[in-house]
């Protein structure tokens, strides 16, 4: 019954997205603000009916209500209670119901929240909104309903795919889409602009947290699917450059370029076009992202099974969307040529100009390389594969030019510099990073990307430090405090700069750890039997036995490794050879111990009956710097987006 | 799998041992050869996973082929060449530069490139077309002054 | 915005979606075949039934249609009445042999799944794996033709049912038995 009503609330819910078009439409007709109020309680009605068939879908789950398709397929009376969350998005069908819920909430809370300060933006807001929301509610009810119930009703479901159960795997789903959807109110404000023709800064300062929060969203769901990745996979990796990666990586790396080029128009008044043209890429991308995972279209190890029929709906939303979006820019884009007003090349507009140019020629090797087995197959009809090596080889050198422009970039002033501002920002610091590499160089490390990446993080890590020891003694010499004092107070008084250089910060802390845990890493794979032992890079690891354990839905073969350093007892290490027993997948549990800021990672591959296991154990050195890094980026866009208000200015 | 089993004697010499009569195994030279060859090889069955990631069955038997390979003698440039011959450039993890996959590979770079230059000649481009900035406000630069030498002070 | 980046625009965002309109169509686990006209390496392998050795020597000078299946495999389940009916279409013909190649499996299960389905020529056992690596076998049900030379024909991946039945069939086996080229495939 609950089902029931979970289906009708959201058909109803689709009806009402062409209310909000509707109403949006008529308001900017009529210029009859009782118009936008309908549009304004239908989306309210919209997030409301969106959530009750929320509700509906994860009640099934947890009743494991196993007549309704969608739930037997996902989940099974033996998952864990925990994870029948995790199986409300496990699929293509819930996953975009979860999409489009977050899209109705946002929706939901942008047109309260500026109703009163942005009225005139508001149809356009409704209406692109309930636009979007309505090419996916469609699809949702014609294409992929999750509500669909099936006779005769199994006796029991199918598990969800066990590399899907994890903690992780909660929350990645729901933190990828909110940064997704988030773009999309940016994008709402920026096509509201366009059609209406004020042009000014007034919807990139009203979009600012919007698209801070949609960022962090985003890189958070990011950083989570890397984790998942490192300990679930099992091969120790968090990046596999896998298209699925790629999809939420490529809005990412546009996001960020239009998340600083904002800021020339916003201090400069300058690029309006450009920011538009950024803000319409960044949600373009999330939603060919969306196809590209949905679509079946480029084979991944996360994709779900493929249907052209599905793909070629999602295609031709996805293309209708984009195309209103830039035809409308291109349409508008003559009428709105901003001045250039220019002092100097090395000025910081220049810098953020650069800046652009790298993150989308690194979008655009990130989308080349996703693509080009499609490219070929349909040109040549063979097949390439684009793996990791081709990606190490051709983005990391625009990876470093970006570090490069991270570091400067900071410290150069708008409109001009002087020779004697950059020699005293950038003496010690370029003194430091020629010093670090040297000693690099010498400690044996020979290559040129790594070395290359040193200086620079160096280099921009120092800039960055002096510049929080040189304001922190300043301001603790003027209110005669101490100096973490002064900080306090200082980092206060210009939070929106101080915030965004921990972020940078975190940046460098997190390709620290990227380089030290690839060059440094060591890896091992041995088989070996109970009361064997293998060395690897200085630590002892100790086979002592090898039993079975059972979970709720799985038996596994764990094996007991104690590990040693020096002869000191460390710790028990208990990798685990699972099969889930309602699919008989099996599935390969690391162990992992942290020490001095590295791992050792291990994991049973094998065991054959005769009692001889395989070990794999890999020695990830400085690899928590890889999520300290990415915390620190967290915790400077919080305190970015939580700033005292009145220190906007 | 070949295993080298020493006794305790070794492990004396590196420190204190943790159990006086294991057997100590270790990766052979072939172990290490085979890794390497693997790591650069597609698991056909798997998609973007490398044969020597996957868990897969057929990864398992083309690591097997691998080490026979070696064993026989067989260079890794050999090995690679057979596993090419039988599944074409699809096997390898990345494009052969060769052809149209140089697109791919210099692609970038070009665009790096020619873009630089092009954001280059359009920055100077404006640069020239403004004016000369007036001099900065006096007020300014006589606070900075002063912070400059509230900073020397203390130092 | 220019006429000329205008233009330049719409060029990658037509060509982006025709692009993508393509690869809906496309069936992901196609992979051509670069084994074709080259010549097919021989094996050798117990027989799953019997367990003496066969090798593909022995039919050297013959056409071979070479199956590779799996019991665990459901598209080989849907092939295997079309394998058979192809078999007795051309078991007359003394140049024509059909080879069955166990690709991953429990012997047992294999056995069973011969004895329940029907099994009317020999199937080899590929015990390690190797039969398949050298023939870019990457999933099952996959056939292969070998003319009288001893090269490689004929590749195709999933199931031999309806109109690929009837191409492997008249434009392959017909002709390359009846000593005429066959038309491309």
């Amino acid at each position: 019954m609950i089902v029931e009503l979970g289906h009708f609330a959201v058909v109803i819910a689709l009806v009402l997205s062409l209310v909000g078009i509707a109403s949006a439409v008529i308001t900017l007709r009529t210029r009859n603000v009782d118009w936008a109020r309908v549009g304004r309680s239908a989306i309210t009605l919209i997030f409301v009916l969106l959530a009750i068939g929320m509700g509906a879908l994860v009640t099934a789950f947890i009743t494991r209500d196993f007549s309704v398709a969608y739930v037997a397929n996902h989940s099974n009376s033996k998952l864990p209670f925990f994870y029948t969350v995790a199986a409300v998005w496990g699929g293509h069908e819930g996953s975009l119901l979860l999409w489009v819920f977050i899209l109705s909430a946002f929706s939901t809370l942008a047109v309260w929240l500026h109703w009163r300060t942005q009225p005139m933006i508001m149809p356009y807001l409704i209406g692109v909104e309930s636009g979007v929301m309505f090419g996916f509610l469609a699809l949702i009810i014609f294409l992929s309903n999750p509500f669909t119930r099936i006779f005769p009703v199994p006796p029991d479901g199918k598990d969800l795919n066990p590399l899907l159960q994890d903690p992780a795997m909660v929350l990645h789903p729901p933190m990828l889409y909110m940064g997704y959807v988030g773009f999309s109110i940016p994008f709402s404000f920026a096509m509201a602009a366009l059609f209406s023709g004020r042009l000014g800064e007034e919807w990139i300062k009203v979009t600012q947290r919007w698209t801070i929060f949609a960022w962090l969203c985003l890189t958070t769901g990011i950083l989570l699917g890397g984790y998942w990745a490192y300990y679930e996979l099992g091969w120790g990796g968090y990046w596999g450059w896998d298209p699925v990666e790629n999809a939420s990586f490529m809005p990412w790396l546009v996001g960020t370029a239009y998340l600083h080029s904002v800021l020339v128009q916003e201090k400069r008044k300058m690029f309006k076009v450009w920011n538009l043209f950024l803000i319409i890429v960044t949600f373009s991308l999330s939603l060919i992202g969306t196809f590209l995972v949905r679509s079946g279209v480029l084979t991944s190890v996360h994709t779900f099974a493929t249907d052209p029929e599905r793909g070629l709906y999602i295609l031709m939303f996805v293309a209708t969307v984009i195309g209103i979006a830039f035809g409308t820019l291109m349409m508008r884009s003559n009428t709105l040529k901003s001045q250039i007003v220019m002092d100097s090349l090395v000025s910081r507009e220049s810098v953020f100009l650069f800046n652009n140019l790298f993150f989308l020629v690194a979008t655009a090797t990130v989308f080349l390389g996703t693509l080009y087995p499609l490219i070929i197959e349909t040109l040549q009809g063979a097949k390439v594969t684009v793996g990791p090596p081709y990606y190490n080889t051709v983005f990391m050198p625009i990876a470093i030019g970006l570090l490069f422009l991270m570091g400067i970039g900071p410290y150069i002033p708008w409109r001009k510099a002087s020779t004697a501002a950059l020699k005293k920002h950038f003496q010690v610091p370029t003194i430091a990073a020629m010093v670090g590499t040297l000693l690099l160089l010498v400690t044996g490390i020979r290559s040129a990307y790594a070395l290359a990446g040193a200086f620079v993080v160096i280099f921009a890590a120092t800039a960055i430090v002096l510049d929080f020891g040189s304001i922190a003694r300043l301001y603790a010499h003027r209110y005669h405090v101490n100096v973490v004092k002064g900080f306090v107070s200082a980092f206060a008084h210009n939070q929106r700069r101080y915030s965004s250089l921990v972020t940078h910060l975190g940046v460098l802390v997190l390709v620290v750890g990227i380089i030290a845990s690839t060059i440094y890493q060591s890896e091992k794979v041995v088989s070996l039997r109970v009361g064997d032992e293998f060395m690897i890079a200085g630590y002892h690891l100790k086979l002592v036995k090898i039993h079975e354990v059972e979970g709720r839905n799985w038996i596994a073969k764990e094996g007991v490794f104690e590990l040693y350093r020096d002869g000191e007892f460390l710790t028990t290490l208990r990798p685990q050879k699972r099969i889930y027993t309602e699919s008989q997948t099996p599935t390969t549990e690391s162990a992992i111990y942290a020490i001095n800021l590295g791992h050792v990672f291990l994991t049973m591959p094998d065991v054959s009956p005769d009692g001889e296991a395989v070990a794999r154990a890999v020695i990830n050195p400085l690899i928590l710097l890889v999520w300290s890094g990415g915390g620190m980026m967290g915790l400077g866009v919080l305190l970015n987006l939580f700033r005292p208000r009145k220190k906007d200015a | 799998m070949k295993w080298i089993s020493i006794f305790c004697c070794l492990s004396l010499l590196m420190g204190p041992c943790p159990s006086s009569w294991a057997g100590v195994v270790d990766e052979s030279e072939l172990d290490i050869q085979t890794r390497e060859i693997a790591k650069t090889l597609r698991c056909t069955v798997c998609q973007t996973e490398n044969i020597w990631e996957s868990g897969a069955p057929l990864a398992q038997q083309m690591r097997n082929v691998i080490r026979e390979r070696l064993a026989q003698g067989q260079t890794p440039e050999e090995i690679r060449a057979y596993f090419l011959s039988r599944y074409g450039d699809y096997i390898l993890m990345q494009p052969p530069k060769r052809g149209i996959n140089w697109l791919i590979w210099l692609g970038p770079f070009l665009l790096l490139f020619f873009g630089s230059l092009l954001l280059l000649r359009e920055v100077i481009r404006w640069t020239r077309a403004t004016p000369p900035a007036p001099p900065p406000p006096t007020l300014d630069e006589r606070a900075r002054q002063r912070l400059d030498r509230e900073l020397h002070s203390e130092s | 915005m220019s006429r000329g980046t205008q233009i330049t625009l719409i060029v990658i965002l037509v060509g982006l979606f025709a692009l993508f309109y393509q690869g809906l169509w496309g069936d992901p686990r196609h992979i051509p075949t670069v084994l074709i006209g080259t010549k097919a390496p021989t094996f050798i392998g117990p027989d799953v039934e019997t367990g003496r050795p066969i090798s593909l020597d022995q039919f050297r000078g013959k056409v071979v249609v070479l199956n590779f299946w799996a019991s665990w495999c459901y598209e080989c389940r849907v092939e295997h009445e079309h394998i058979l009916r192809l078999h007795r279409e051309f078991q007359h013909d003394p140049n024509f042999v059909m080879l069955g190649v166990n690709y991953q499996d429990e012997l047992s299960d294999a056995q069973r799944y011969l004895q329940r389905f029907g099994s009317s020529f020999p199937h080899v056992r590929d015990v390690k794996g190797t039969i398949a690596i050298d023939y870019g076998v990457y999933g099952v049900p996959e056939t292969f033709v070998i003319d009288q030379h001893g090269i490689i024909r004929y590749k195709h991946v999933g199931p031999i049912v309806g109109p690929t039945y009837d191409d492997l069939k008249q434009h392959m086996l017909m002709p390359l038995l009846t000593g005429t080229e066959p038309s491309t495939l």
